[in-house]
């Protein structure tokens, strides 16, 4: 081609706005386009969207595989049970509690979990979930045990004199997606900050990071308990959801269910995890339509998953996402 | 009183063999892959279904299930290998995970597909008590202590002197020096999961007289079971498995009978945490192996 073809290219338009919109709205008008068993579905996706987003700044950020997130999870929904049941507060009272509690006991459990590499790091943070199993099944006094938590209220908000609560299945997943579009700008704003590239140095080489004057120890510290925060704030909304908070809210399933959508939306990228919550919590709902086989499927997804999308959705979303940007 | 202490901790070894034979193979594998399997209760629990079909359907007798029940899993356990785990060789430790979960998600609940997931009844093995220096034993205990000592005899051999072994112990110091060498790692690989599986479905056969039931999820506490052990053992290390199979076996019999019996799931991991807050690269290693 020579300098002086000066052609005009026919130039694409950036629809990235466009559909940014779209989205949007989508999401705003989503309880009206499906059906209730949809919106259902959607706020489950929605619930365990905020622990994937803590465990992405761990695993997809930091790079710490830890399957701890199923007990912050829990420690966070029998938090906000204990409250709403006990002393009825209103549910932006539960959903902090719920945060601070587990975040707060991230920092005696991460002491001694962070000293360890690799393997066993990755199995005392399993330990964590089982212990937590156990404490919830024996401890009968406060957690009535195998029985579990019920009668949990529906969230309910007191703003001054103005009070209501959140009743049907369409006004809850405004609020879980208010919750979850809150979790989602939190994530971005800490990986976009100083502190994110900070956590990716450790990722890459934490001796290098750590030679280069970055506290890693402290980081680690920190980015461990941020991310059982949202696990504890996911497992708020769980619990007023469901109403109901069992032993069983500890579950390895739990854990793995958020490692597989961190790792299956794309690890390093928040876009990732909120697409991964959406795509495999409807997997598993999707699946439902045949019971019997429905674990075998799944566990076939994990397989597809591991060998045929080895960076999980991440290649694909960021290729869509400039393809439609347009030509510069 | 210190009768019931001496039998608890007679009982706790027995449990301790069970735990060791499943150990020791998943141990091996992570040897030579890297990666821990949460596949591996699941062979313990093909081995025991394939044992069951033989007692029950075919009407065989126990030492006939014994050989089907480890063979069944040994074909699945080949194919297994060769569509998953041979892939698997220098993946991350996370693509481990999911893809071990995956496999085992299907065994699983295939098994409960086909039989239904039910509690089945185990009716062969020798369950009559003997009496030896006045401690009263089932005879399929005295069967498990022998076979585990068998089997962890043969594996010290094995992997000392045969050429399978030293290629494991090759593989697991240094899986690129050994392509240099020309060693075909996968196959390494392959053979030792395959070992491995046989190993955890042999323990689980032995084990069904003395369990009785017999359900598509066991195999999945087995796992929980045998995780904290290999850690505790260090990795790869098949005498510190022994050991912490033992340990853990003896610890969960007195919790169950002197704390209570709904702890004794819990004791493998909390004696893991505390372990591993004092020693963090296992009990017997000095330093970190991977």
């Amino acid at each position: 081609m020579s300098l002086t073809d000066t052609a005009p290219q026919a130039r694409r338009r950036d629809l990235r706005i466009p559909l940014a919109a779209i989205l949007v709205v989508a999401a705003l008008a989503a309880p009206f386009i499906g059906t209730r068993y949809v919106t259902h579905s959607l706020i489950i996706a929605l619930i365990f969207m905020l622990p994937a987003h803590g465990l992405n700044l761990l695993v997809g950020y930091t790079g710490l595989l830890s399957l701890a997130q199923a007990a912050f999870f829990g420690i966070g929904a029998y938090t906000a049970g204990l409250l709403a049941v006990h002393y009825d507060t209103p549910f932006y009272v539960n959903l902090l509690a719920a945060g601070l509690v587990s975040g707060l006991l991230a920092l005696p459990l991460g002491i001694p979990a962070l000293r360890l590499r690799a393997t066993s790091f990755v199995m005392c943070t399993l330990g964590f979930v089982i212990i937590g199993q156990a404490i919830a099944k024996n401890w009968i006094s406060v957690t009535r045990g195998d029985m579990g938590l019920s009668g949990i209220p529906k969230p309910y908000f007191e703003l001054g004199p103005l009070s209501f609560t959140v009743t049907g299945t369409t006004s809850f997943y405004y609020l879980a997606l208010a919750v979850a579009a809150l979790g989602t700008l939190a994530a971005w704003a800490i990986v976009r900050s100083p502190a994110g590239r900070n956590m990716v140095a450790i990722r890459e080489n934490e001796t290098l990071a750590e030679s280069l004057g970055v506290p890693t120890w402290r980081y680690k510290l920190i980015v461990f308990m941020i991310s059982a925060a949202f696990a504890g704030v996911g497992g708020s909304l769980y619990a007023h959801y469901l109403t109901v908070v069992s032993p069983l809210t500890f579950q390895m399933y739990y854990s793995t269910t958020m490692l597989i959508i961190v790792l299956g939306g794309g690890a390093g990228m928040i876009s990732g995890t909120v697409f991964g919550s959406l795509l495999f919590v409807g997997l598993t709902e999707a699946l439902r339509v045949a019971p019997e086989v429905r674990m075998i499927a799944y566990g076939f997804c994990l397989l597809v998953l591991v060998f045929w999308f080895k960076k999980g959705f991440a290649p694909l979303i960021n290729r869509f996402w400039n393809a439609i940007g347009g030509s510069k | 009183m210190f009768s019931t202490l001496l039998e608890q901790v007679v009982n706790g070894i027995v449990t301790g063999s069970v735990y060791a034979i499943v150990a020791v193979g998943m141990t091996m594998i992570f040897g030579v892959l890297r990666a821990i399997n949460f596949a591996h209760g699941e062979y313990y629990m093909l081995g025991t279904f394939g044992a069951w079909f033989a007692t029950d359907y075919l009407g065989l007798s126990y030492e006939a299930s014994i050989v089907v029940g480890v063979l069944s899993t040994v074909v699945v356990a080949y194919v297994v290998g060769q569509l998953v785990m041979r892939r698997m060789v220098g993946a991350p430790a996370e693509s481990g995970v999911l893809a071990t979960l995956g496999v085992a998600l299907i065994l699983q609940n295939t098994v409960i597909f086909v039989f239904g997931g039910g509690y089945k009844f185990f009716s062969g093995g020798y369950i009559e008590p003997v009496s030896i220096l006045g401690f009263t034993l089932a005879e399929q205990r005295i069967i498990i202590l022998v076979v585990c000592l068998l089997v962890f005899v043969g594996l010290e051999l094995m992997v000392t002197y045969s050429r399978l072994g030293m290629a494991m112990r090759a593989v697991s110091q240094n899986v690129e020096c050994c392509g240099v060498v020309g060693i075909d790692v996968p196959q390494v690989v392959l053979r030792t999961f395959v070992l491995g599986a046989a190993l955890a479905a042999l323990s689980g056969v032995l084990t069904a007289p003395v369990n009785v039931s017999v359900y598509g999820g066991m195999g999945e506490l087995i796992t929980f079971k045998t995780l904290p052990i290999i850690i505790m053992g260090g990795l790869g290390n098949v005498r510190g498995t022994f050991v912490a199979a033992m340990i853990l076996g003896i610890a969960e019999s007195l919790v169950a009978t002197y704390i209570g019996l709904q702890y004794r799931d819990t004791v493998g991991f909390a004696t893991l945490i505390l372990m591993l807050m004092w020693r963090p690269h296992g009990l017997f290693s000095t330093q970190a192996r991977f």
